[in-house]
């Protein structure tokens, strides 16, 4: 019997090409676009699940607000570790990263070095607490001594061969030698490690035995032991403020600070911790070790996918009920054959199995197909487990449960045909569930609309970013990274560059508006008494033609200048510095600062300009303080290039650059390709909305498509009639049109306020955005009803041409 | 007694009016009877086949079919009845545009759940007995009408009933396809089918043992 219903399953399908084609081309596609979402959700919610006891494993964090400004840290002090497994038992281990970021590493007795892009000093714990073993060398020993460091395998590849790594000799920076001691495994690709390379001892890093609570600069791990929570521990870790933090600033630069004032002045500063498995998806902090994602992405596409499924099956309950006039008589004769209901729907349910497995291979070819396009919208590494045997398995059951879902209405809806009704005549009657197919198309462009509107609204605060005045010039400066490498041969590389024709100016600085260092400090102005607030700043150290290279707009006072003797004590600041301060740019000019835990005045800086506040972090932040005083320490160089061809200039300076530091990598990058990168979790989140709203409103118009044919052959009769009477053509595809249109203006209406609603949300995260205008929601619209004046007017035209005599010959 | 029809009344509400579709209906029809029904257009003749092959439900009066009554038993069961022990020959052929003549053929039997082996016997058989071997893997779409409705019979018989209601078997077909129709409806009722015919044609009810005349819903 089962055999019997495949096949006239697949006769049936076979013989109505494009209603089937309609039917699984709309079900593959929402299906391959909901299989390519769930890979990515399953992706982010497994982050940093590998590790064996990470559950109890738990990384500190800071919030400070102190001197006007509000900072959420991923990292503490260094002494915050060591205090926590000293007075707490229920702390088993600790583990503390030193970030670093890029270092240039070459073997020694070698020139040639090579860059690995994230290093960091790890305590020796770092094995035992996440349960790593070496590759080669002794993991107990590992990292216990100074100077010694481990590689990953394809790190340690770049150098030698990883079964004599141990034991050799590594510059780092061309400063430090270190020792490699053991080379392990790559690091996972979904861990908060997978962009690590090389991992230094602790034991030789100074600033990492410093008992001060001053300063954040270290990601503290710790493991609880398996009788503790968290819950109950977090009191605990809160109150290290009063019994640490506090006599420690009060004895060094503080001394009048009571923990009343300090709270009275709306200040706070609050340890905690986030488990290691939210890590991912929960905390986005200042000096994470690696950069995270969020939980509203994963909502926001968990959404869409379901909504893509969701739209497929719909699509095809309507499609299938629209089309089971033509099995109407089918019904009829079998149930005068001997066929009862359940037979009939077993055999619809079997040809929408049928059909959504059709749709299952249908949208894995998709999917593979749209996989290296996908991944490098989402910024993935996803592969789809083809040998994973529960991947198939989910993917079948789902199928089955989502041919049974969309299946069951249209069976049951059949199989209650009355054969004494249906077999009438030639067969030809209405079919109800007209009411349902219509919410159907209601619901079906409400989510759409929703789509139309919210890929607007993202798009629209992307152009915003784009072309917001910045307060600096992105365009045509290139950055060179690691000058440092030249040693005492840099400043003459500065004025050989600057002496090139296309180059307009050239600065050394380690800190720039795109994604680079940054350090932060407490300041206060000379003179202010010790309760006086200290002032949360940025600090940077640039030189001379730092301003003019960048850019910055002085609202006030002057630019650094060699023909000033003083300029080593001078300090330019912006004018979120001179606003926490109480006083207007004019007025700072000539204040002296200094930092906040200075005993003396002497190394005290004198303002003398105000530049216009600068975007050097993202919208999403408001501009913090920030100083520039000068310097010669520097990593990088920034140059300006006049307009024109830049490869000949940047072949120029990368000739120089081999003269004054052979062997040295010559890595540079454009300033407003960085700054773009900074946008690209919005910019990857508009590509996504884009992608899968047009994927959407496909698939709606798809099924609208397959609704309005289905709806002129019904209305066959009518329309002849009609004509007869003197209707025209252009009548009656006016009026076949417009009840469609109905439907999808009821869809238009229910979605504005929910996309109104969702996108204000969504901006809120925004310091800096646009205004939600109304125009966006009629534009919405419009597109909306146009594209489906497109979709339906065909089917209506069609229907309107018929000559009446071939439609009213069938009675 | 094969059919027992007594005092049957079907009616529909139409603009707050009662229209009688079948009114008074006393009939008794015995096993080997051939009867055709005749009435003008609207004169209820399709809706008292329908009624008899209990496709349809009537609002009065008893039914009772080899002694069983219908008009008590719940759906399932009439449907059960009818399943085991009528067969129907529709004007329109309406052979399943997706089955073989083989398969269209064969379906009834599925529906009883008939042992494969068994059915391929049946099926063989009737072929034979109808002349139409050759045909077996044709759609029906590539058969005339006359052939078309030699197979509706086929498989209004495959399943061995006693009784078969045809509504206009010769409707959709020339004189000469008719005739062969009608030839072969009076040999089955020789070999002891029963048989009742809804016709317009005087010709074609004369082939019947008995005819039954509506109007209005009314025998007269």
């Amino acid at each position: 019997m089962f055999k019997n219903y495949l096949k006239i399953a697949w006769r049936s399908l076979k013989k109505q090409p494009f209603f089937t084609f309609l039917n699984t081309f709309g079900l593959a596609v929402g299906m391959a676009g909901a299989l390519l979402i769930s890979l990515y959700v399953y992706d982010e919610l497994n982050y940093n699940n590998t590790f064996a006891e990470g559950d109890r494993i738990h990384r500190a964090q800071v919030d400070i607000k102190f001197g006007g400004q509000a900072r959420a840290y991923a990292v503490t002090p260094p002494i915050l570790g060591p205090t926590l497994k000293n007075d707490f038992p229920e702390v088993e281990s600790i583990t503390r990263f030193r970030n670093w970021g890029s270092m240039l590493v070459r073997k020694e007795g070698t020139q040639k070095n090579v860059k690995e892009q994230n290093t960091a000093h790890v305590d020796p714990s770092f094995f035992d607490m996440f349960g790593f073993d070496l590759l080669k060398g002794d993991v107990v020993s590992a990292l216990t001594e100074p100077n010694t460091l481990i590689l990953t395998r394809s790190a340690a590849m770049k150098h030698f061969d990883i079964n004599n790594a141990v034991g050799q000799t590594l510059v780092l920076n061309n400063d430090e030698t270190y020792r490699v001691v053991g080379v392990i495994e790559d690091f996972p690709k979904n861990s908060f490690l997978r962009n690590h390379s090389l991992l230094m001892a602790m034991e030789g890093l100074e600033s990492a035995q410093q008992p001060e609570w001053g300063g954040n600069n270290f990601n503290t791990f710790f493991k609880l032991s398996p009788e503790a929570s968290m819950q109950e521990f977090q009191p605990k870790l809160q109150s290290i403020f009063l019994s640490y933090v506090v006599p420690y600033v009060q004895s060094t630069f503080m001394p009048g600070l009571t923990v009343e004032n300090f709270h009275a002045e709306g200040n706070y500063l609050r340890y905690s911790a986030v488990a290691l498995k939210d890590l991912h998806l929960s905390s986005n902090r200042v000096a994470e070790l690696s950069q995270n994602s969020d939980m509203q992405t994963v909502y926001i596409l968990s959404f869409i996918g379901l909504f893509l499924i969701v739209l497929a099956s719909v699509n095809f309950m309507n499609l299938s009920t629209a089309h089971s006039l033509k099995r109407a008589k089918e019904v009829g004769v079998r149930k005068t054959l001997g066929s009862n209901k359940t037979d009939l729907v077993k055999q619809f349910l079997t040809e929408s199995g049928v059909i959504t497995f059709i749709s299952l291979l249908v949208a894995v070819v998709l999917a593979v197909i749209a996989l290296p396009y996908f991944n490098q919208v989402a910024n993935k590494d996803i592969s789809i487990p083809f040998l994973n045997p529960i991947f198939w398995g989910i993917l079948l059951v789902v199928t089955l449960v989502l041919g049974f879902i969309s299946g069951s209405y249209p069976a049951f809806f059949m199989s209650r045909f009355r054969p004494s009704k249906v077999l009438k005549g030639s067969g030809q009657t209405s079919v109800g569930g007209s009411k349902l197919r219509n919410g159907l198309v209601v619901f079906q462009f409400a989510i759409s609309v929703f789509l139309i509107i919210s890929t607007l609204v993202v798009y629209q605060q992307l152009q915003y970013i784009q072309n917001k005045d910045l307060g600096f010039n992105k365009e045509q400066v290139v950055i060179i990274n690691d000058v440092f490498a030249a040693g005492d041969q840099m400043q003459s590389f500065k004025k050989e560059v600057q002496r090139i024709a296309q180059v307009k100016e050239a600065t050394l600085s380690s800190f720039y508006p795109t994604p680079s260092h940054r350090t932060d400090s407490g300041f206060k102005i000379v003179g202010a008494s010790a309760e006086d607030k200290t002032i949360q700043m940025q600090r940077w150290q640039v030189d001379h033609d730092y301003v003019k290279t960048i850019g910055l707009k002085l609202v006030a006072g002057r630019d650094f200048d060699r023909s000033f003797g003083t300029d080593s004590t001078a300090m330019i600041v912006n004018e979120t510095a001179v606003k926490i301060m109480g006083i207007s740019p004019e007025e700072a000019l000539g204040k002296q600062i200094k930092l906040g835990d200075a005993e003396s005045n002497d190394n005290a800086l004198t303002i003398i300009g105000v530049v216009q506040n600068f975007h050097y972090s993202s919208m999403k932040d408001e501009i913090g303080a920030l100083n520039l005083y000068l310097s010669d320490r520097a990593t990088s160089m920034a140059v300006k290039l006049a307009e024109g061809d830049f490869s000949n200039t940047l072949a120029q300076i990368e000739s120089k650059w081999a003269s004054v530091a052979p062997g040295q990598p010559f890595d540079y990058y454009f300033m407003d390709e960085s700054f773009d990168e900074t946008y690209d979790a919005e910019k990857r989140l508009g590509s996504i909305f884009v992608t899968f709203t047009l994927l959407s409103i496909f698939i709606a118009c798809l099924g609208l498509f397959g609704l309005a044919a289905f709806n002129a052959e019904k209305r066959t009769k009518e329309i002849g009639v009609r004509k007869v009477l003197g209707a025209s053509v252009g009548q009656i595809s006016y009026r076949l049109t417009l009840d469609f249109l109905k439907l999808v203006g009821i869809g238009v209406l229910v979605s504005l306020p929910l996309g109104w609603y969702a996108m204000n949300k969504w901006l809120e995260d925004f310091s800096y955005r646009i205004q939600f205008e109304w125009w966006v929601l009629v534009l919405a619209g419009i597109i909306a009803i146009g594209i489906a004046i497109l979709t339906v007017s065909y089917q209506s035209i069609k229907a309107a041409i018929v000559n009446p005599i071939k439609s009213l010959r069938t009675e | 007694m094969l059919v027992q029809l007594d005092g049957i009344f079907k009616w529909v509400q139409q603009g707050g009016q009662q229209i009688f579709l079948l009114k008074d209906i006393n009939l008794e029809v015995e096993e080997g009877e051939f009867i055709s029904i005749m009435g003008p257009s609207g004169s209820g003749k399709s809706t008292l086949l329908n009624v008899m092959g209990m496709l349809d439900t009537f609002d009065e009066g008893t039914y009772n079919f080899l002694d069983e009554p219908v008009h008590n038993l719940k759906e399932k069961h009439r449907a059960n009845l009818y399943k085991q022990y009528i067969g129907f020959v529709f004007q329109a052929y309406h052979l399943i545009d997706e089955l073989t003549v083989y398969e269209n053929l064969e379906m009834p039997l599925l529906y009883k759940k008939i042992p494969s082996s068994e059915r391929k016997a049946i099926v063989a058989d009737m072929l034979d007995r109808f002349n139409i071997v050759g045909k077996k893997d044709l759609f029906p779409g590539q058969l005339s009408g006359g052939q078309q409705q030699l197979v509706g019979v086929a498989r209004a018989l495959v399943g061995k009933p006693k009784l078969i209601l045809a509504d206009e078997p010769t409707g959709n077909l020339n004189s000469k396809q008719g005739e062969e129709i009608m030839e072969l409806f009076k040999k089955l009722n020789e070999e002891g089918v029963t048989i009742i015919q809804v016709t317009h044609s005087e010709k074609n009810a004369a082939y019947g043992s008995r005819t039954i005349n509506l109007l209005d819903g009314r025998m007269v």
